[in-house]
């Protein structure tokens, strides 16, 4: 029987919601808990593995072939993403293996069938069809029902052609999988229908599948819907090759007569051969419609082999047919597939690519105009149709300098040259078209005729930015070729004229950025001077934004780069300071926050890249810091967001990097600490950054006793200074923490009572909102794990904190959420419960030799220690029942009730007393929640399981 | 298959100044389908950089997490399995099995996904699976200074799960597996 | 028990100075015996005229009676026996003696509306009383033959055309009337059967955008009835050579290829006539053809736009 005069005055809060009638004597006896052996018997094993989700990704990524450009400079958003993922193409099994003609036997084509799948494989990833797609009716008369499929009343001959009725506004949904899976089986039609010798049926799905190319509307998802109808006309092409190539080679019987050459001749072969082809293009040439006749035309375009040795009237005429196609995104894709085709063919010249180009160019002429009109609606798709063009475009250009990047002719591309200006003749060039071609220009053309090229540019029509993007371009490729220095200075002097009639920084900046190499590389001072004063010139005037920010980086980047190559570190401090002083010269003029814009701006750019090691950049940028501070304690920027100043000065505390000179490191943090005093998250980060010291000195050196107390005593006067209360408590707990594992137990004592100080004072505000209360409980849970391997003071008593911490929450259990106190407790019979064992869950992670002993050492066989913990718990659990009562919710009670019941179960043995407080808990619940809540379920489970271990050690025993 | 990448305690920028090089080489955008995270990202540009890799990110707050967004606890349903999340500071003892189970009761969860030890550990116990992926930038933790920086991948199948856990030692990447199956079937007590 | 016919060409194409060559296979469980296998080739114009078209008099409506082209019949085998199995018996005819008649001239198959000209080959085994006879018959077609054909190349005579808002005889939408629109283009109007249909068209301006060019081959199919001429327009075949708003100024080419069997050369016979148009239809883009159901593009539109032009088809060397 406790006599209520022997408590203290806090055990008197503890005690007084206390019911007086009931006996309050609780013996309680901890489980004695191994971790180790627990850890052991309950480890999942693990076997080391070769084979991983990730072990596929390394080979991926890889680039395929040292693409010198992209070393050179940073990406740029109009060719990052081209064709270079090469991705390792597998061999496109499935059922094209099964109608493998025999002309894939040549190494050339099974080449171009690779290059082709990865192609489309690539584009499928470029745009990635969304989930749902809307069909037009067209696409719902082959996608949709099949009944919708209506035969043309009169003509007969119409048989290929859908009547398409009226044209529907409707737009129906549809999953793009569902799409794929029908045109899936459609293939399977034709296969089956082409198998049975219904070749006619074969066609005509075919040309279905084709008219669905007329969907444009699709837009992201047409690419994908692109490779799906050509895998199946290039099937049928494939089937109709076989068959004419197997009527030249056997008889009707099945006997076969000869071997078609690879390079045969049209008199090699048969009229009835021949009939057929014909017969086959025959019917092709009567589908009404234009999209779907021109891509059945070319899916059997090889056969045109079997009637006329020369094709280039055949592709001539068929690019001009594709003049027909009023849709853009449908003619440049059509483009695409007559490209892909027509490598099939032995023909050697390639003028046609070239005509390919200049109708791509011409069709894509009305939409880049429009693209400058104000209509926003027309502006953003035709954004989007541009960008879904940009693949056939970049297929058709590389196209044409392939033999040239076999190291075949030069001939070619210089023929090429002759047909550049051909190319565009009277019409002027679509920059975006003109980007492409430039990208695969050889170098030595590049060269030889930069100044044609500048022209184009100069007068190509397209925005503004993607003019620049030419001129940047240009820099790159002249840089990569090694331009001699006049041809340099002349492009130099032109692209500097053009460029200063940019008034947008973005679009300077990335001229600039083309061409610093360039400069850098032939030391040209007066001229790097111009441009950068350019950009200071378009700078001062506004606030940078972050696209800008990263060209300016780039370009900085760059001068950084060859500057290190000069071995001189200085340098760096020097271009900063100078781009300092330039704006600076022109800011003064205007006011103090377009300073302090550039000054952030300059801060932010050398935080960008790593740690800042130099210590004059360091010095350079502490007293760039402290302007803007300054400026902001002293100007009327008080009442404006000060976040991003602090953050950034932050950042540039974060990469500040000392290496193993601890002290000049701490001497910096006390230096920032006094330069920044007003900035809250800057001292957070200086209290971080002193602790990670600590830790990272005494892993690297074990006698830093002395510098381990510099940095506490920093941190904890530091730590006051900070005016959020839970920060301050966090940053407490981790600095002791940090003592602990420098074995200063006077300093973390000293950390964790001011910690409980700034609790109390947290608690006793007024009203804390509920977050609070949350955040509050997160503090005392994270601060029982702590004090685990703190050590008891024996003067105070063990139980002290534990006290402390109990009547500080149940002081104000009335204005406070029950689940404050309830949660406490909990916490507290849990520390207790590992203060009991033998061998503590964990120490603090230190030098082996300063290893403060834990509780277990401290009290070892202390019999004292031991009834204290147990008399002291039995108290918390009597608190914990009432203080759930307190809590009004039924359903969160219903859940403290569970949580507590849990807790007590888990750690203490289970007695009668045990028992019935556990079942009054349970009780407590049942009304509370359905008793079908899976908690109350597994608590329940969890209890029988608690009951019976208990009672049979009992009976062992 | 669904991978589920988990990682967490990475104590950027104030205990290490980014992700081991290695690991952001292998973590790259379109693998993963969701992310779970411990917490203790401790800066914005973390969020936003685990974004880019997957844009379904969930994060538990620790301690040291200013945003506010972030619960401090929580579960979700992935294929058959239900996973919970959790920082773990809150656990007492830091780590400890009962205590994670008793967690892992409250939450109703298969899989119970905690950090702050900074230590790879993975526990079977009647209640299902606790793991901890460790930390992944190797930051000292509140009991040790000694991490070898990890972070686990899950690849989730039917009932099925293997846990791929990504350990730099010595500068190298090393893998190891570890397989386990729901079982439906109830417990038997023991 | 039965008889088909198999012709030594797979397109069963024979020109009337040409042999007609081929088998007769009869495939037999048991052998029988027969009075001769005998072949007939019957070659016929067939002729219909069909009411309300061009105010004919409903009582000529009807079918016309046939005009024979040829028609020969020749024993391939005398009375005997064919033994059980598959026999196969070659025979080899020719169609017109050199020194025939006039008269006699073999058209050009051509399956129309109102006209159709017809080679059948018809092989009887005949029997006896007590049995059918077996019996196949078997199309075949004929192509003018090599005298009769124009020389190659036949110079293309090509006619320029313009469509404006001005040649246009039926009533247009208001903006294209005062828009205005300018198509120019280049057709021949000599074209041969074994060669595509090759012109160009250019938009020159457009006040609307257009939805679509189509060029429609159209067959005139003529018939003398008593004293009068019942013609005949039908739709052959529709080539859309623009889809879509194209560019302006931009040379389209006009490609056709001519379907076999509804084509022929150009026919102008004494009773009858079979003649070839090719007509240039340009629809604009307008919300009142999304109204109007698909109709006869013959048919004048607000929306439509046309010239239609003479078409000689003649067969090649």
């Amino acid at each position: 029987m406790q006599k209520l005069e022997d408590l203290t005055p806090e055990e008197m809060a503890v005690t007084n919601h206390r019911d007086s009638t009931k006996p309050n004597t609780m013996i309680v006896k901890f489980r004695a808990r191994d971790y180790t052996a627990e850890a052991k018997a309950h480890f999942l094993p693990r076997i080391p593995t070769d084979l991983h989700p990730f072990s596929s990704t390394s080979s991926l990524s890889t680039k395929v072939d040292g693409v010198d450009e992209e070393e050179n400079g940073p990406l740029d958003p109009l060719r990052a993403p081209s064709g270079r993922i090469v991705v390792p193409s597998k061999d496109n099994k499935g059922s094209l293996d099964a109608f493998k003609s025999d002309i894939s036997d040549s190494n050339s084509v099974e080449l171009l069938r690779r290059e082709w799948t990865t192609f489309k494989r690539f584009l499928v990833q470029k745009f990635p069809p969304s989930r749902t797609v809307a069909i037009s009716s067209i696409a719902d008369l082959v996608i949709g029902s099949q009944k919708a499929y209506e035969k043309s009343s009169s003509v007969h001959l119409d048989e290929l052609d859908d009547s398409q009725g009226s044209v529907d506004e409707d737009v129906k949904f549809i999953t793009e999988h569902e799409y794929t899976a029908r045109l899936t089986e459609m293939k399977n039609e034709i296969l089956c229908a082409w198998a049975a010798g219904n070749h006619f049926k074969s066609l005509k799905l075919s040309v279905k599948v084709a008219r669905l190319l007329r969907d444009t509307a699709l837009l992201q998802f047409y690419p994908t819907l692109f490779t799906l109808a050509t895998d199946i006309l290039d099937m049928l092409g494939d089937m109709v090759w076989e068959r004419i190539k197997r009527k030249v080679e056997y008889l009707e019987d099945g006997a076969k007569i000869r071997e078609l050459r690879e390079d045969f001749q049209v008199s090699d072969i048969c009229s009835d051969a021949k009939d057929i082809c014909h017969n086959w293009f025959c019917k092709i040439g009567s589908i009404r419609d234009l999209l779907p006749r021109i891509y059945l035309e070319l899916a059997i375009l090889p056969c045109w082999r079997f009637l006329v040795d020369d094709s280039a009237d055949v592709i001539q005429r068929l690019i001009a047919m594709m003049r027909g196609l009023g849709n853009p995104l449908a003619s440049a894709y059509c483009h695409l597939y007559l490209v892909y085709c027509v490598q099939k063919l032995p023909l050697h010249d390639n003028g046609y690519l070239v005509t390919c180009i200049r109708d791509i160019n011409l069709m894509m002429t009305p939409i880049i105009s429009l693209k400058e009109t104000t209509d926003n609606r027309n502006n953003m798709s035709n954004q989007v149709l541009v960008h879904l063009m940009e693949p056939p475009m970049e297929y058709i250009i590389k196209c044409i300098f392939k033999d040239h990047q076999q190291g075949c002719t030069i001939r070619v591309g210089l023929g090429l040259a002759r047909n550049l200006s051909e190319l565009f003749g009277k019409c002027s060039s679509v920059s975006l078209v003109l980007h492409h071609l430039l990208k695969e220009l050889p170098p030595e053309i590049v060269r030889s005729n930069v100044l044609h090229i500048l022209d184009l540019i100069e007068c190509s029509i397209g925005s503004s930015f993607d003019q620049c993007m030419n001129f940047r371009l240009l820099g790159f490729r002249l840089y990569e070729t090694e331009a001699p220095m006049e041809m340099v200075n002349v492009v130099l002097e032109r692209v500097i004229k053009d460029a200063s009639q940019y008034q947008d920084l973005d679009a300077y900046l990335k001229v600039v950025d083309g061409y610093v190499d360039i400069v850098l590389q032939n030391h040209m001072k007066t001229q790097l001077e111009v441009l950068l004063g350019g950009i200071a010139e378009r700078a001062c005037s506004k606030w940078i934004n972050d696209i800008e920010l990263d060209s300016l980086q780039s370009v900085l980047t760059k001068i950084l780069s060859h500057t290190k190559c000069l071995e001189d570190v200085l340098e760096l401090v020097h271009l900063l300071l100078a781009l300092h002083n330039l704006f600076a010269e022109i800011i003064d003029v205007m006011r103090g926050t377009a300073k302090n814009a550039i000054n952030m701006r300059i801060l932010e750019m050398a935080t960008r890249n790593g740690y800042i090691r130099c210590p004059t950049t360091i010095q350079f940028l502490l007293e760039v810091g402290q302007s803007l501070h300054d400026g902001k304690s002293s100007s009327n920027m008080l009442d404006s967001d000060n976040q991003p100043l602090d953050r950034l000065l932050s950042r540039f505390v974060d990469m500040v990097e000392y290496g193993t000179e601890w002290e000049r490191h701490l001497a910096f943090l006390i230096e920032c600490r006094a330069t920044f005093a007003s900035a809250d998250e800057v001292k957070e980060t200086l209290v971080h950054h002193a602790n990670c010291l600590v830790m990272k000195a005494s892993k690297a050196s074990k006698q830093l006793v002395s510098f381990g107390r510099s940095c506490l005593a920093f941190s904890e006067a530091t730590i006051p200074s900070i005016a959020a209360p839970i920060k301050q408590l966090h940053l407490y707990l981790e600095t002791a923490e940090v003592a602990l594992a420098s074995g200063l137990v006077c300093h973390s004592d000293g950390l964790i009572e001011s910690a409980i100080r700034t609790l109390q004072s947290l608690i006793a505000e007024d009203s804390p909102t509920l977050l609070d209360v949350d955040r509050i409980v997160c503090v005392i849970q994270k601060l029982c794990g702590l004090l685990i391997m703190v050590p008891g003071n024996s003067m105070l008593g063990v139980t002290y904190i534990p006290k402390n911490l109990l009547s500080l929450v149940n002081n104000h259990s009335l204005v406070m959420p029950a689940r404050l106190s309830v949660r406490t407790s909990c916490a507290n019979i849990l520390l207790l419960a590992a203060w009991s064992q033998h061998k503590l869950p964990y120490t603090p992670g230190g030098i082996k030799e300063m290893q403060v002993p834990g509780n277990d050492l401290l009290f070892f066989d202390d019999s004292s220690y031991h009834e204290e913990l147990a008399s002291f718990c039995g108290r918390i659990l009597q608190n914990v029942v009432l203080a759930i009562k307190q809590e009004t919710c039924p359903n969160a009670r219903g859940n403290l009730a569970l949580e507590a019941c849990n807790c007590i179960a888990s750690v203490i043995k289970v007695d009668d007393n045990i028992s019935r407080i556990c079942n009054e808990l349970v009780e407590m619940a049942t009304p509370c929640l359905n008793t079908n809540h899976s908690y109350f379920f597994s608590t329940s489970k969890f209890l029988v399981n608690q009951f019976r271990t208990c009672n049979n050690k009992l009976s062992l025993a | 298959m669904v991978l589920v990448l988990a990682i967490g305690d990475l104590h950027i920028p104030h205990r290490s100044p980014d992700l081991p090089a290695k690991f952001k080489s292998m973590l790259v955008p379109g693998k993963i389908q969701h992310i779970i995270c411990t917490g203790n990202l401790c800066s914005k540009e973390v969020h936003d950089y685990l974004k880019t890799i997957c844009p379904d990110l969930h994060v538990a707050r620790g301690e040291y997490d200013e945003d506010t967004r972030y619960p401090e606890m929580k579960t979700l349903t992935i294929g058959q399995f239900k996973l919970g999340l959790c920082h773990g500071h809150q656990v007492i003892p830091w780590g400890d099995l009962d205590s994670l189970a008793m967690l892992q009761r409250q939450l109703d969860v298969d899989i119970l996904v905690t950090g702050h030890t900074h230590q790879f550990t993975a526990y079977k116990h009647e209640g299902g699976v606790v793991i901890n992926p460790g930390s992944a930038t190797g930051a000292y933790s509140s009991i040790t200074y000694d991490v070898n920086p990890s972070f686990v991948l899950m690849d989730i199948d039917g009932l099925r799960v293997v846990v791929y856990v990504y350990e730099l030692i010595d500068g190298e990447v090393k893998v190891d597996k570890i397989d386990f199956k729901k079982t439906t079937a109830p417990h038997s007590p023991h | 028990m039965s008889v088909e016919i198999k012709l030594s060409r797979s397109n069963r194409m024979f020109r009337p100075d040409e042999l007609l060559e081929g088998k007769i296979i009869t495939k037999l469980t048991s052998s029988i015996s027969h009075y001769g296998i005998r072949l007939t080739v019957n070659g016929s114009v067939n002729l219909q005229v069909r009411g309300g078209s061009a105010g004919v008099i409903e009582s000529v409506v009807g079918v016309l009676k046939p005009i024979t082209i040829g028609k020969k019949s020749v024993e391939i085998r005398p009375s005997g026996k064919i033994s059980s199995g598959i026999t196969e018996i070659p025979f080899s005819l020719t169609l017109k003696q050199p020194g025939e008649s006039k008269s006699e001239k073999f058209y050009e198959t051509f399956h129309g509306a109102d006209i159709s000209i017809q080679y059948l080959l018809t092989v009887d085994v005949v029997r006896g009383y007590l049995h059918k006879s077996l019996s196949a018959t078997l199309e075949f077609i004929i192509e003018s033959e090599k005298a009769e054909l124009h020389e190659l190349p036949v110079s293309p005579e090509l006619v320029l055309f313009y469509i404006t808002q001005d040649t246009q005889k039926h009533p247009l939408l208001s903006e294209l009337k005062s828009g205005g629109f300018r198509v120019s283009g280049r057709i021949p109007t000599q074209c041969s059967l074994s060669c595509a249909l090759r012109g160009e068209l250019t938009v020159e301006a457009s006040a609307l955008p257009i939805q679509s060019i189509d060029i429609h081959l159209l067959r005139v199919e003529s018939i003398l009835v008593g004293d009068r001429i019942v013609s005949e327009t039908s739709l052959v075949q529709t080539t859309q050579i623009a889809d879509g708003d194209v560019c302006r100024g931009l040379t389209l080419p006009i490609y056709v290829l001519l379907p076999r069997l509804l084509t022929c050369a150009t026919v102008l016979a004494g009773s009858f006539s079979i003649e070839f148009k090719v007509s240039v239809v340009i629809s604009f883009q307008s919300e009142l053809s999304k109204l109007q159901p698909k109709s006869d593009p013959r048919t004048p539109r607000l929306w439509l736009a046309m010239e239609t032009l003479p078409l000689e088809l003649v067969r090649t060397r």
